[in-house]
């Protein structure tokens, strides 16, 4: 097999290390690294020793790796791998052993060497280059971010402006804050250690053998042909179809991460390997498009069907480019000429015929197809979906584009929503000049009802009344008060009616958008790619919501890669968190302040009692519970200091850096009167 | 997969059981003879296969599941990973072929001694490809001694004919059964680590943890 630049072993192995860091990538859902209790660990441990549970537990639909879910026979499929090997592949992912495997697994793709020759090591040689030079092209293109210092005047501009909405001076928090961000990142080596021990040093393993430059590029080639397998359609032989969702799914991008972290590779050269890949599976489509120009079209179409990817933009047309009405056309085009100084040199070598031929080896020219048709329709589906008038409940709807990398076959998505605007700017603002190389957009919705929401609480702070409590230092201790669901202060109750009205429209409404947001990724507007969410205030109900709404709505996993929400007025106890965890295939962050007491007034009347997400921790296994106090002074602080958050929060790393916090209440509450 | 797998029903103990040994010995066949009663041309396997099988011995209803692994040199690092917690391993030679019986002692006993986690774990030596009497290279005798000196049970048989297939898997797990540490570990009150039926972690014990 000349197309594929790893030797059978070594993809029985690409394909057993993918269902192992699906496998694990499920079970960190729900219990996360680092916040493992010992007891479960050593439960773990002592079964894995006896292998109680290693009877065939691959056969629980729940897995990710099962076959129902079709995430992972088609990349068998794609890798070539015999199909006798399949079950026990999932097995040995399933079983509780697992985690034992993934070294000797590693091990083995550096190792095996048998089939190698000079001609394999120089397109190993030029893959790593073409990705090193990618990645390079990548970094420059985020750190040349002018978009970088505007966000830090607006920045010292809001902190100007809302100044009146902390009663500290924020100033003297920067050096506070500072220490404590410090402390907290000692914490992380500590936590990689666990990892690795909790791994079988796996990690280490990869960096003993993999030190020298030619494993390197094995550990390159690897990822490289594992994401092309995760994101190609590779059409089904049997009819089970139904559940095989076009493009890149999210569990798989998550699944490809953790991986990353066992070979040791960088994320952004992941990332530079998803735009290769998107940028060949075009390329590839279109050499496919011209070739099959001459038949005609009904020959075309049967085949196309039969290849069992209709995606909804197939089946408007016959060819790619007319289908997507100009929508596709101008992806492929905007691709290729943004990338064309490193990408012109490097599709001839692995790219356009690299991939076809990787893609027929596995029975499928048409996969490759697939993948443009379902990417191609994206960066104008989001952005061109107005679509308030339809559904009436929400006036306003709508996505905007954030930096400048649309259209440049990224296979991620980024949604930010703000929930807390004073004017329309304030949709986009947080969010630009941000360091990731998502596909960004923000999403804008309702925003006179936000705006006008937002300038009461304002005007109410700037009232008279107001700023005499906060004179008082009385706030702060009203704001533990409402934790400890004690009674409230009269004159604060009144104080805050008038500003209830407009509270539970925006609720509403937020609930309202939410649904919206599920529905139009469910419709795969976002192009069928894995979308972080991310939003603070009403805009992380909004996401909330829209996570519900998907858990509710069937089988809906592999959309949605990362959430964040920060300062969510989201009841803690009432809503089912577990489930809208379970939609979220990687990491899930709930970020809060305790200080937050905007979010307590605003919010008291018919949550509190229950906790309130925004001012303490959520306790469902899996969300990642970040104290933000530091950061926060004010509800609307989350406006200017929701990008330093994000920074701290190492989105792109696998594990989490912040220490999950135990749930307490007495020290929250000791914390609060404390500051 | 085997269609016992798929009806999970009650069973009083789980033994996981590794077949190893050298390439085309048969272990496949072997795995293939006990689980569905047949035998066939096999290509030689990828990795590791995996069965599973419900049988009732010594009064008991026990759940196997066993574990086929490659015998080519190249999947050598990938097999080592299976021996964990295994609580019986297979040691599979061809009657035939002196070299897979002189490559027992070389390779495959290292390989266990290396590589099970399991200190009482059950070994056994099985003499496959008997119904080829007339091309034996390794008499009954030889085979007797070794499995006497490295303390484990013994058996030729044939997964052509069915020859003693069955009984190869029965005298292990007996002795298994026979074994009180190993019963404990396979007893199916031990619970079952998913982390769908699986308790929460304790949110208290997480700051923790510490080396």
């Amino acid at each position: 097999m000349p197309a594929s630049m790893l030797s059978q072993t070594q993809r029985y192995a690409a394909g057993a290390l993918l269902a192992l860091a699906l496998r694990q990538a499920q079970i960190q859902q729900t219990r996360p690294l680092g916040s493992d209790d010992p007891d479960a660990d050593s439960r773990d441990r002592c079964s894995s020793a006896s292998g109680t549970s290693s009877g065939s537990e691959s056969d629980d639909p729940e897995l990710w790796t099962h076959e129902s879910r079709c995430l992972l026979r088609p990349v068998f499929r794609f890798l070539d791998i015999d199909h006798k090997a399949w079950p026990a592949l999932e097995e040995t992912a399933a079983s509780s052993e697992a985690k034992h495997h993934i070294g000797a697994y590693l091990r083995i793709i550096v190792e095996e060497d048998s089939e190698s020759s000079s001609e394999k090591h120089e397109l190993e040689l030029a893959l790593t280059k073409a990705v090193d030079a990618m990645s390079m092209s990548l970094e420059a293109a985020s750190s040349s971010n002018t978009s970088q210092e505007k966000h830090n005047s607006h920045d010292q501009e809001n902190h100007d402006k809302a100044d009146l909405d902390t009663p500290y001076e924020s100033s003297d928090r920067t050096s506070k804050s500072c220490e404590t961000l410090e402390r907290r990142n000692l914490k992380v080596p500590f936590n990689m250690e666990d990892l690795h021990n909790e791994l079988d040093n796996p990690c280490s393993e990869a960096s003993i053998i993999g030190d020298s430059p030619f494993y390197r590029q094995r550990r390159v080639v690897l990822l490289y042909e594992i994401l092309s397998a995760c994101v190609a359609d590779t059409p089904q032989e049997d009819i089970k179809t139904s559940k095989l969702r076009k493009g890149y799914d999210a569990r798989h991008r998550v699944a490809v991460r953790l991986l990353a972290t066992w070979l040791n590779v960088e994320w952004i050269k992941v990332e530079a390997m998803e735009i290769m890949v998107a940028c060949s599976a075009m390329a590839a489509a279109k050499e496919e498009k011209q070739s099959q120009e001459s038949e005609s079209t009904k020959s075309k179409w049967t085949k196309w069907k039969r290849g069992g990817m209709i995606g909804a933009a197939a089946l408007t047309g016959g060819a790619l480019m007319a289908i997507s009405g100009g929508l596709a056309a101008p992806a492929i085009a905007a691709g290729f000429s943004a990338l064309a100084p490193t990408l012109g040199t490097l599709v001839p070598v692995i790219g356009a015929s690299g991939f076809a031929a990787i893609a027929s080896a596995a029975g499928s020219v048409a996969g490759s197809v697939a993948v443009a048709a379902s990417f191609g329709a994206a960066g104008a589906g989001l952005t061109g979906s107005k679509m308030a008038r339809r559904t009436g409940g929400v006036e306003e709807f709508e996505f905007k584009h954030i930096g400048e990398n649309h259209n440049q076959g990224r296979l991620a998505v980024g949604i930010f929503i703000s929930g807390f605007v004073f004017e329309e700017e304030d949709f986009l603002r947080p969010w630009e000049g941000q360091q990731d190389n998502l596909e960004r957009y923000a999403l804008q919705w309702e925003s006179k009802n936000l705006i006008s929401l937002s300038t009461a609480i304002q005007d109410w702070l700037t009232s008279r009344l107001a700023m005499g409590l906060m004179k008082q230092g009385a706030m702060m201790t009203v704001l533990s008060s409402l934790i400890a669901a004690l009674a409230w202060p009269a004159t604060l109750i009144a104080a805050t009616d008038f500003i209830d009205s407009k509270w539970s429209i925006a609720i509403d409404r937020s609930d309202k958008a939410g649904k919206l947001l599920a529905e139009v990724l469910l419709k795969g507007l976002q192009g069928n790619r894995p979308v972080t969410l991310i939003g603070f205030s009403l805009g992380a109900r909004v996401i909330y919501k829209c996570l519900q709404t998907l858990a509710i709505s069937g089988d809906n996993e592999g959309l949605i890669e990362r959430v964040v929400i920060l300062g969510a007025p989201i009841s803690v106890k009432d809503e089912q968190w577990d489930i809208a965890r379970k939609i979220v295939s990687g990491r899930f962050i709930n970020v809060y302040s305790t200080n937050d007491w905007i979010l307590g007034v605003a919010f008291r009347a018919s949550l509190f009692s229950q906790g309130l997400a925004g001012i303490q921790p959520i306790d469902t296994p899996g969300i990642e519970n970040i104290d933000a106090t530091d950061y926060i002074d004010g509800h609307s602080s989350y406006l200017w200091s929701v990008q330093r958050i994000l920074e701290q929060l190492e989105l792109d790393t696998y594990y989490p850096v912040f220490i999950h916090r135990p749930v307490d209440p007495d020290e929250q509450k000791i914390k609060t009167q404390g500051d | 997969m085997d269609s016992a797998s798929s009806s999970q029903p009650e069973f009083d103990y789980l033994f996981k059981l590794l077949l190893i040994g050298d390439s085309g010995v048969g272990k496949s066949s072997l795995l293939l003879r006990f689980t569905s009663d047949s035998f066939e041309d096999l290509s030689p396997t990828i990795g590791v296969d995996f069965k599973v099988k419900i049988v009732n011995i010594g009064g008991k209803r026990l759940k196997l599941a066993i574990w086929d692994t490659a015998g080519q040199e190249r999947f050598r690092t990938l097999t080592s990973s299976y021996y964990r917690g295994a609580q019986g391993i297979i040691m599979v030679y061809d009657v035939t072929r002196r070299d897979t019986f002189t490559d027992l002692s070389d390779v495959w006993a290292k390989e266990i001694d290396l590589y099970s986690t399991n200190q009482d774990c059950i070994k056994m030596l099985v003499g496959n490809k008997v119904d080829k009497e007339s091309e034996r290279a390794v008499t009954k005798k030889e085979g007797i001694n070794f499995a006497r000196e490295y303390g484990c049970l013994f058996l030729e048989c044939s997964a052509k004919t069915r020859v003693n297939v069955e009984q190869c898997f029965e005298e292990l797990v007996l002795k298994i059964l026979e074994t009180p540490s190993l019963c404990a570990e396979g007893s199916s009150s031990v619970k079952k680590t998913n982390i769908f039926k699986q308790k929460p972690p304790q949110a208290d014990a997480s700051t923790s943890s510490c080396c």
